[in-house]
């Protein structure tokens, strides 16, 4: 008996869902499992078609993007009418993502810059037709919907997808990792780090074997939770966070914060250099994460 | 907006010298602002910028961490790295639409009951010429 299945769009780039052809061959075994009963951005489904379906009669919703407009809203409301387990597919629909770090300016000057400011725009206007209408702030679907399983990354990696889809259609509940990255990153650490100069990741040519955080690179392992097998850092890459934070912790930045500063050197970096050193601190920190962060956005001091 | 507005203050002093400094300024009697709250942590190396986040969060209009001065760390390095992630934490507050005044860091060592004494009455002045914190809830 197939499961019943409704993928479910909101704002986003499509990506999450192209991950789940990295499942390649094993796709051959998912497949005939599914009856997919929604999915609007491969079939031209439209809301009524969800709509229609008698409220839990869905067995499995995977949502990807966030709430951006007051359609998602409803998108993400109907879902989870429908369907009986509900289950938030990447960074985006988990933490709110990396478009999310919006939340740092107002959405009416974001729009102003996007569309009348922006360098290749000739007589512009803001769309306020036929569209529909943006919220102010983005805020994590998790605070607006209940979920029943949420699954990280940018996008999520094609193990974890199989691990996740293999237990759910077996009925189990799959479990993430209680874990930080650096538990299963492959490369060589030392027991006393200490850093001298912080790099931006374009600067030299990293050591294969040794940790990129010791050889200066920002690399948020210390702060993400495992469960993406440590790709990036195994690619030479630093981790940019998308696994979202660790077990038991409330702001991934701030965690990542706390680490680099624990690890520099105190004679060679003082406090200055390392704020200019890490040029943009909540982009840096807080990439994937802000709406969920303690401070989810930008407020307005009276006083500048 | 600063009649009459008494900001709260959040301190977070550490256990070797800040705190045993704001305890010296009460055996000696001085008179300071009852804005600020202390907690006490073994060392402002302890200061998880969770902590501070999450004060202004629930709508502290300030934080003050003190620690011991440079070199005195009873824990030989604490409040190196407290100095750091209070720079960082300040430039994320700065991202985030708070003023960055709004978060201080301050070296009081035992002996220095006036300092703190200072300390709090400069930040108090200061938080009233910023107003209420954005964050603070009704």
């Amino acid at each position: 008996m197939p499961v019943k299945v409704a993928f479910i769009q909101l704002s986003s780039c499509w990506g999450c869902w192209q991950s789940l052809l990295d499942l390649h061959e094993a796709l051959l075994d998912v497949i005939p499992q599914l009856d997919i009963v929604f999915w609007h951005t491969v079939v031209d489904y439209k809301f009524k078609d969800l709509e229609g379906l008698p409220d839990g009669s869905v067995d499995l919703g995977l949502t990807e993007g966030f709430c951006r407009t007051e359609e998602d809203v409803h998108l993400l409301k109907l879902a989870r009418q429908k369907c009986k387990m509900l289950v938030s597919y990447g960074a985006c629909s988990t933490f709110g993502g990396l478009p999310a770090l919006l939340n740092l300016y107002p959405i009416d000057e974001a729009l102003r810059r996007k569309f009348m400011e922006a360098e290749s725009v000739v007589d512009g206007r803001i769309p306020d037709r036929v569209v529909p209408k943006m919220l102010d702030y983005v805020k994590p679907n998790p605070s607006i919907v209940k979920y029943d399983l949420l699954v990280p990354g940018c996008p999520p990696e094609p193990k974890l997808i199989a691990e996740v889809l293999t237990s759910l259609l077996k009925g189990e509940m799959p479990k993430l990792k209680e874990r930080t990255l650096c538990d299963e990153c492959p490369r060589v650490k030392s027991d006393v780090v200490v850093v001298k100069k912080i790099k931006r990741d374009f600067e030299g040519i990293p050591d294969p074997e040794k940790c990129l955080l010791e050889q200066g690179y920002i690399c948020m392992g210390p702060a993400t939770r495992a469960g993406c097998g440590a790709v990036c850092p195994s690619a030479g890459v630093p981790c940019k966070g998308c696994m979202g934070p660790g077990p038991n912790v409330l702001d991934q930045g701030a965690k990542m914060l706390s680490a680099l500063a624990s690890i520099v050197d105190y004679e060679s970096v003082s406090p200055e250099e390392l704020v200019k050193a890490v040029k943009d601190v909540v982009g840096t920190f807080s990439r994937f994460t802000l709406p969920s962060a303690i401070i989810p956005r930008a407020v307005t001091d009276r006083r500048k | 907006m600063s009649d009459g507005f008494e900001p709260k203050i959040l301190g977070i002093f550490c256990n070797w010298c800040s705190y045993a400094g704001a305890d010296m300024a009460g055996t000696s009697r001085m008179q300071y602002p009852p804005n600020i709250r202390i907690i006490r942590v073994l060392c402002s190396g302890r200061v998880d910028p969770q902590f501070v986040l999450k004060a202004f969060e629930l709508g502290a209009d300030g934080v003050l961490v003190a620690g011991c001065h440079p070199g005195d760390c009873h824990y030989v390095r604490g409040n190196y790295r407290a100095e750091r992630r209070i720079a960082l934490l300040r430039a994320m507050l700065h991202q985030l639409g708070l003023n960055p005044d709004r978060l201080m860091l301050k070296w009081i060592s035992a002996s220095e009951g006036a300092e703190l004494v200072n300390a709090v009455e400069e930040f108090v002045k200061k938080l009233k010429e910023l107003g209420p914190s954005p964050l603070r809830k009704g």
